[in-house]
């Protein structure tokens, strides 16, 4: 084996062997999916039953207001007004929820119908209730206008929105997509930080216990860079590649099982919009079903590697050099710091970028190295073609990229270079300039 | 150009950005010859090492190896300890000593076939599957100086090699050191312990200031800083001692040992010889002995990098 593919084995061995990173392996896609649950189960509402006093001064709706065992309806007694019926409410201690329906809201379509509560209910139960209300307020004008129910349920439709790219008719909900973007996105920023500061800590324990002196004296110091650098990228795509095996596995075998009737409120939500249960979707499916039919999995997760690789060498190849410029971890504080805004500030404008992605703000982001492999993940996420990024821009965004790491690490190379052979002093800026021009 | 030197260095020069570190340093060291670098804190010590281990490059300057001019293809002739302990805290000692080997041109074979001897060797046969970070320092360095032997480099360079050790573990070091000399390796040390230098080395060279103030063998060296002292023990009365030779010495130092023996410690000035001075005292006092007072390397070290 070459010296350099030696230096490459070791730094890849002796971190793929470790402990945490086994334990991450199969950990990370786990606490993914354990986020993923906590946040779905939060917003479910947690409760089994809830009993709701009603208060109907029209006294039109106790028989069309729908009742059933979740979600219990009990009339507020004739003769209290809604201030009484308040006091009955607050006292006992069985009532979940008070429904107030204003004498004129069955008449008119501008009033609005109050829901007190001692605990906030959760969005789900709010759009329970709403939907029960619209749900009587059109049977009772069905009913006064003598429509012929199954004419009603006839006429009455529930259409859903599908947005469609005329040139490219695989370009289709392109926001949803985006989510999958942002998910990418975010492991992107997470597994370059993660990644190019293993760079940086390798560096740092290389020059403290000044064992670099030996190495490089077998290698050249930027060969020696370069090697840690490939070293440390090859254990970030290894970990990619387990996660992306066991959450393929999981999702195969023990998701399903877990989330059933859990998994996506959202989708919950428009079920209960319906007017009548008759059309009852399994949310499960059609959550499975889209992230498995339409997001392109195939090309995200080559662009996902491409820009990953690309953004890791950019700054793994700056961590480089700050960590020679330090003589410990302490001190890279001030060198970190123009790191982290560019990729930040690339997070914070994702959502920008979703909301118009051929925009020339989303242009540039995903066209600038230093933003580029977060915004242009998003954008592909979206789908190529004319409505998000077209094939060109995804060429020169990895061209510019290309450009701009190899740039870097020269540069890094040569404050590597200086900076390792350096110590006790903490190096400013303007040594690095000094190292540059050197 | 002489055939028994290993490394000739002719007219170095090394700048940073801010000063000077080597300034026109001219150095042969003997072929199978320990060789003790000496020299303050900042000399420009490390900076030598360094061009010689071709991590730095002169900015003038030749350096050559067994008479050649010095490349890349020396590398696996020299082996190199640094200052400080440079192994990695959380690697397994033998996965650790199988890398560097093989940094250094072993194969794998003959790296672990040759760490087998030298584990052996040192004690340490026991320690290959433990981390670094769980060996004590004398371990430590142990293991470093089995990696830096382990190619048989034509020379080596030791830094401060036995900073830190107890005195078993130092002395091991040392004989180990002798024995590498006796096997014809040249050694570089580089080392403030003036005991050690005394011990082992037989040629060294002062750095001060980025410029070479001397170099030569032991004995040569303090001859050339010898001061004509004495110390003489002898039984009598002082007075007729400090009385009994007019001129051409100087009372350095007397100690009253007990009520009649005395310890004096005499310079020689000019061409005075110390049997002018013993015929001199020979009638006043007894003489109980007599011996030249060398000075020792450390004495040398602190007058030349004082003088300069």
């Amino acid at each position: 084996m070459s010296k350099i593919g030696l230096i490459i084995s070791r730094e890849y061995l002796t971190r793929v062997k470790k402990k945490t990173f086994i334990l991450m392996s199969f950990l990370g896609p786990l606490l993914i999916f354990g986020f993923v649950l906590l946040t779905s189960y939060l917003s479910q509402e947690n409760k089994e039953k809830y009993e709701i006093l009603v208060v109907d001064e029209s006294h039109l709706f106790d028989s069309i207001l729908r009742n059933s065992d979740k979600y219990h309806l009990q009339w507020a007694p004739n003769g209290k007004d809604y201030n009484e019926v308040q006091e009955i409410f607050k006292k006992d201690d069985q009532l979940d929820l008070l429904v107030y329906l204003p004498v004129n809201l069955i008449k008119t379509n501008s009033m609005t119908a109050k829901c007190l509560y001692k605990e906030i209910p959760s969005t789900g139960v709010q759009k329970h209730l709403s939907s029960i209300i619209n749900e009587a307020i059109e049977l009772y004008r069905v009913n006064f206008n003598n429509i012929d129910i199954s004419t009603y349920k006839s006429i009455k439709t529930k259409i859903n929105l599908d947005v469609v790219d005329i040139e490219n008719k695989e370009n289709r909900n392109i926001q949803r997509k985006a989510f999958v973007g942002i998910a990418l996105a975010l492991f992107i920023y997470g597994f370059i930080f993660l990644y190019s500061v293993q760079v940086m800590r390798g560096v740092i324990e290389e020059k403290t216990n000044r064992i670099v002196e030996v190495i490089i004296s077998s290698v050249s110091s930027f060969e020696l860079m370069m090697a840690k650098i490939i070293g440390v990228g090859l254990v970030g795509i290894t970990q990619f590649i387990i996660w992306a095996i066991v959450t393929m596995i999981m999702s195969i075998t023990i998701f399903p099982l877990l989330i059933i009737d859990k998994f996506d409120p959202s989708l919950q939500m428009n079920s209960e919009e319906l007017v009548n249960n008759s059309f009852k979707i399994d949310p499960n499916n059609e959550a499975i079903q889209f992230i498995i039919n339409e997001v392109q999995w195939s090309y995200l997760i080559v662009f996902f590697i491409l820009f990953f690789l690309g953004g890791y060498l950019l700054y793994s190849g700056l961590m480089a050099a700050i960590g020679a410029a330090v003589d410990e971890e302490a001190d890279t504080q001030q060198f970190l710091l123009p790191l982290t805004i560019p990729m930040v500030f690339a997070i914070l404008m994702a959502s920008k970028v979703i909301d118009d992605p051929s925009s020339s703000l989303a242009f540039w982001l995903s066209e600038i190295p230093f933003t580029s492999p977060i915004i242009m993940i998003v954008r592909i996420a979206m789908g190529i073609g004319d409505s998000s990024v077209e094939i060109w821009e995804i060429i020169l965004s990895l061209f510019l990229l290309t450009i701009t790491f190899i740039g870097t690490t020269w540069l890094s190379g040569r404050i590597y270079r200086k900076g390792i052979l350096s110590y006790g002093k903490k190096a400013s800026y303007s040594d690095l300039f000094k190292w540059l021009k050197n | 150009m002489s055939s028994k030197n290993i490394i000739e260095i002719e007219g170095l020069h090394k700048s940073y950005s801010n000063h000077k570190a080597l300034d026109n340093i001219n150095l042969s060291i003997g072929e199978s010859k320990i060789f003790g670098l000496l020299g303050p804190n900042g000399a420009g010590k490390t900076t030598l090492i360094r061009i010689i281990n071709q991590i730095l490059e002169p900015d003038q300057g030749v350096i050559k190896f067994a008479g050649e001019l010095l490349s890349r293809k020396h590398i696996h002739s020299i082996g190199y300890l640094p200052e400080e302990r440079g192994l990695y805290k959380k690697m397994k000692v033998g996965e650790q000593v199988l890398y560097l080997a093989q940094l250094k041109g072993l194969s794998k074979k003959d790296a672990k076939h040759k760490l087998s001897y030298w584990f052996e060797k040192l004690g340490a046969e026991t320690w290959w599957n433990k981390k670094v970070e769980d060996l004590s320092k004398g371990m430590a360095q142990k293991i470093q100086f089995i990696t830096t032997v382990l190619h048989e480099p034509k020379v080596l360079i030791l830094d401060e090699p036995l900073s830190g050790l107890d005195p078993v573990n130092s002395l091991l070091i040392k004989n180990e050191i002798l024995e590498l000399k006796k096997n014809n390796t040249s050694i570089i040390l580089s080392t403030h312990d003036m005991n050690s230098v005394e011990e082992i080395c037989e040629e060294v060279a002062i750095i001060n200031h980025s410029k070479k103030i001397l170099q030569g063998s032991i004995n040569e060296i303090k001859k050339n800083y010898e001061e004509k002292l004495w110390t003489i023990l002898y039984s009598g009365n002082q007075m007729n001692f400090t009385n009994a030779v007019w001129g051409g010495w100087e009372l350095m130092n007397h100690i009253v040992l007990n009520e009649n023996i005395n310890k004096a410690e005499i310079k020689l000035l000019n061409d005075f010889t110390i049997n002018k001075f013993i015929k001199g005292i020979v009638d006043h006092v007894e003489i109980l002995e007599i011996n030249k007072k060398t000075p020792s390397i450390n004495d040398v070290f602190i007058k030349a990098t004082t003088d300069e």
